[in-house]
């Protein structure tokens, strides 16, 4: 229903707000929004009988909380700095002896919410993206890794079902799988099988003409601009970390990206693309992105009316209450706006 | 001719060397930092950027070598066979997911290694890259994990032909010692995917920066830190990864690798157009 593109940009606005900020009311809030979006997007799903993308065995929304526990019982464990001691462990115990703090529980569940946050936020592109979409995010210039892709997407229902097969066909003839030797009569068949298809499906592709074995589109000059474009971007990586260097750091990761962009859209330009269903960008997708625009905004570009020192929270030496500031908390509502589309049938 | 070779070789080197150093350096680069500034403001950086400029920075390594290692070791022959191969190995990543093996075991190394020890590096890297990334968009597993866990498994299977050299010396192709030299070299890899991975994750929820990442501290002392996290929560984990590949490794490999090396012969046709011979597919190898 949202284009590919529109959630991307949603992910994105998730992502860089839960970089920038250490500040559990904001963490918290963008973790609420996500899970609603989430949410509302699992109804669409489970109203939908044919459709079976959530193929996790366990409810991504309840490992989120399982991992902001761990976190914060693991920091609280391993750290022991902070000044509200709630009781000791025995100081002969290696690594962990020492007082349990709760600035170091409450740091530790801050590491959580932010982990937790990212799972979650991509867990909702999962959710909402099918399989196709994800295979047409692959750049042109792949065109080789977007065959291969697409063959083993296509392959792997064929490859689960014949190892049903395999193994019914086993069982029947007696064989039971006991330890790991046990898989052998199991794995074969299927290894053989899958590559007994494998040559029949090259020599299907070769006969239909697919047969560009001369290093496809790659020339010196693309090879040489994308290695040059990564050294940029490592050597603007690298000045970030010294003093003084920050802008020149940005200027130089900014051209590395722009050049490995520009050599993937030139090769890329070579070779067509068709697609049976077009994906078209409406007004509700433009919509999507505002809200995400505002949310990267609110939280990264330097607006006059809104405190961003907010942002950043540190629980040491001292459990204190967090700042708000509501015009951050009303920007951040902005990754609310998939939930009005989204729509159950 | 030898001109074109010459400099298309050179740079494959280069991007060979930029792409891993760079790779490597990314995922070591806790341990780096003290020695690149002193009066940095690290710290603060890593709370706010440092998780997902890493990811960036991995995400584009692997786009560059990925486009690499594509135009270098894939035609249409080998796109097939990767396809299925990549389709079996995550149909197997598919049922870990499902049913979940014991604490880090699993079983996609096993063919990772194996292929890459048979058909080569380049082969072995995008076998490892591509298991991980679509099994990730079959079960749900897109993340910022994602291009760390890629390269990982990308170098598992660009670095298996290392194996041959000790094959080699050792006389034992096809013999029992070229099997518990793979099941070794699998066995040290369930280890290194551990490091590696919690490389990544380790600086972002290990605990207050003034307690695991001051600038100034020793090498040594950032080790033991690592040396002494990884004890606690990753080596059990990963020492049951590690006895899986070697178990796998050692009771499959044998019939693996006599299947991988008979393909191997089977996919050497070669295809003749029109205007040369008549247009006929020219098989050769052990095929009948």
């Amino acid at each position: 229903m949202i284009h590919t593109w529109a959630w991307i940009g949603w992910l994105i606005s998730a992502l860089v707000a839960l970089s920038i900020t250490r500040n559990p009311l904001y963490l918290f809030l963008i973790l609420l929004c996500i899970a609603l979006v989430g949410w509302t997007q699992e109804r669409r799903l489970s109203s939908e009988s044919s459709q079976t993308q959530n193929l996790l065995p366990f409810s991504p929304f309840k490992f989120v909380l399982v991992i902001i526990t761990l976190s914060a019982l693991f920091n609280a464990v391993i750290s022991h700095f902070g000044e509200t001691v709630l009781f000791s462990l025995p100081e002969w115990l290696p690594f962990l002896g020492g007082p349990i703090t709760l600035e170091a529980l409450a740091f530790g569940a801050i590491n959580g919410l932010v982990l937790g946050g990212i799972f979650a936020a991509f867990t909702v592109l999962n959710l909402a993206l099918p399989v196709r979409s994800l295979v047409r995010l692959i750049p042109r210039a792949y065109y080789p890794v977007a065959v291969i892709t697409s063959i083993a997407i296509t392959f792997i229902p064929n490859a689960t079902r014949q190892f049903h097969h395999i193994r019914e066909a086993q069982a029947i003839r007696g064989h039971r799988v006991r330890g790991l030797r046990g898989w052998l009569p199991l794995i074969m068949p299927l290894l053989v099988g899958g590559l007994e298809r494998a040559l029949g499906l090259a020599e299907a592709m070769t006969a239909r003409g697919f047969a560009s074995s001369e290093g496809g589109n790659q020339t010196s000059q693309t090879r040489l601009g994308m290695v040059l474009g990564l050294l940029m971007l490592f050597g603007g990586w690298l000045l970030r970390l010294i003093e003084g260097g920050q802008l020149l750091g940005i200027g130089l990761m900014i051209l590395g990206i722009t050049l490995i962009a520009a050599m993937l859209w030139s090769i890329g330009r070579s070779v067509p693309r068709t697609n049976y269903n077009q994906e078209i960008w409406r007004f509700r997708d433009f919509l999507v992105l505002i809200g995400s625009m505002g949310v990267i905004s609110a939280f990264l570009l330097p607006i006059p009316w809104i405190d961003q020192s907010i942002l950043h929270y540190n629980p040491y030496p001292i459990l204190n209450l967090p700042g708000f500031d509501p015009l951050i908390g009303a920007a951040t509502m902005g990754l609310l706006i998939p939930i009005f589309i989204i729509k159950p049938k | 001719m030898t001109k074109r070779f010459s400099t298309s070789r050179l740079l494959s080197f280069l991007t060979y060397g930029v792409t891993t150093s760079m790779g490597l350096i990314l995922f070591i680069y806790p341990f780096l930092f003290p020695a690149l500034t002193q009066k940095s403001t690290l710290g603060q950086a890593r709370l706010t950027e440092m998780p997902l400029l890493i990811t960036l920075l991995l995400a584009l390594c692997l786009v560059v070598l990925l486009y690499e290692v594509q135009g270098q070791a894939v035609d249409t022959k080998l796109i097939a066979l990767l396809g299925i191969l990549v389709a079996i190995n995550s149909a197997l990543r598919f049922m870990e997911v499902a049913i979940p093996g014991p604490a880090g075991f699993s079983p996609i190394f096993f063919l990772i290694i194996l292929t890459g020890y048979v058909f080569g590096g380049r082969f072995g890297f995008l076998l490892g890259v591509l298991t991980i990334f679509v099994s990730a968009i079959v079960t749900g597993g897109v993340g910022p994990w994602l291009p760390s866990q890629m390269f990982a498994a990308g170098w598992v299977g660009m670095s298996a032909p290392l194996c041959r050299p000790l094959v080699n010396k050792l006389d034992g192709e096809g013999k029992i010692s070229e099997v518990i030299i793979l099941a070794v070299f699998g066995a040290l890899w369930g280890l290194g995917y551990g490091v590696i991975m919690n490389l990544w994750t380790w600086p972002f929820i290990a605990g207050p920066t003034d307690q695991y990442w001051q600038t100034g501290i020793s090498w040594v002392e950032i080790l033991q830190r690592y040396g002494a996290y990884y004890l606690i929560t990753s080596l059990a984990w990963d020492f049951i990864r590690a006895a899986g590949n070697f178990l796998l490794i050692l009771l499959l490999g044998a019939p693996t690798l006599i299947a991988l090396r008979r393909f191997k012969h089977r996919f050497t046709f070669t295809y003749r157009s029109s205007d040369s011979q008549g247009s006929k597919l020219d098989q050769t190898g052990d095929a009948s």
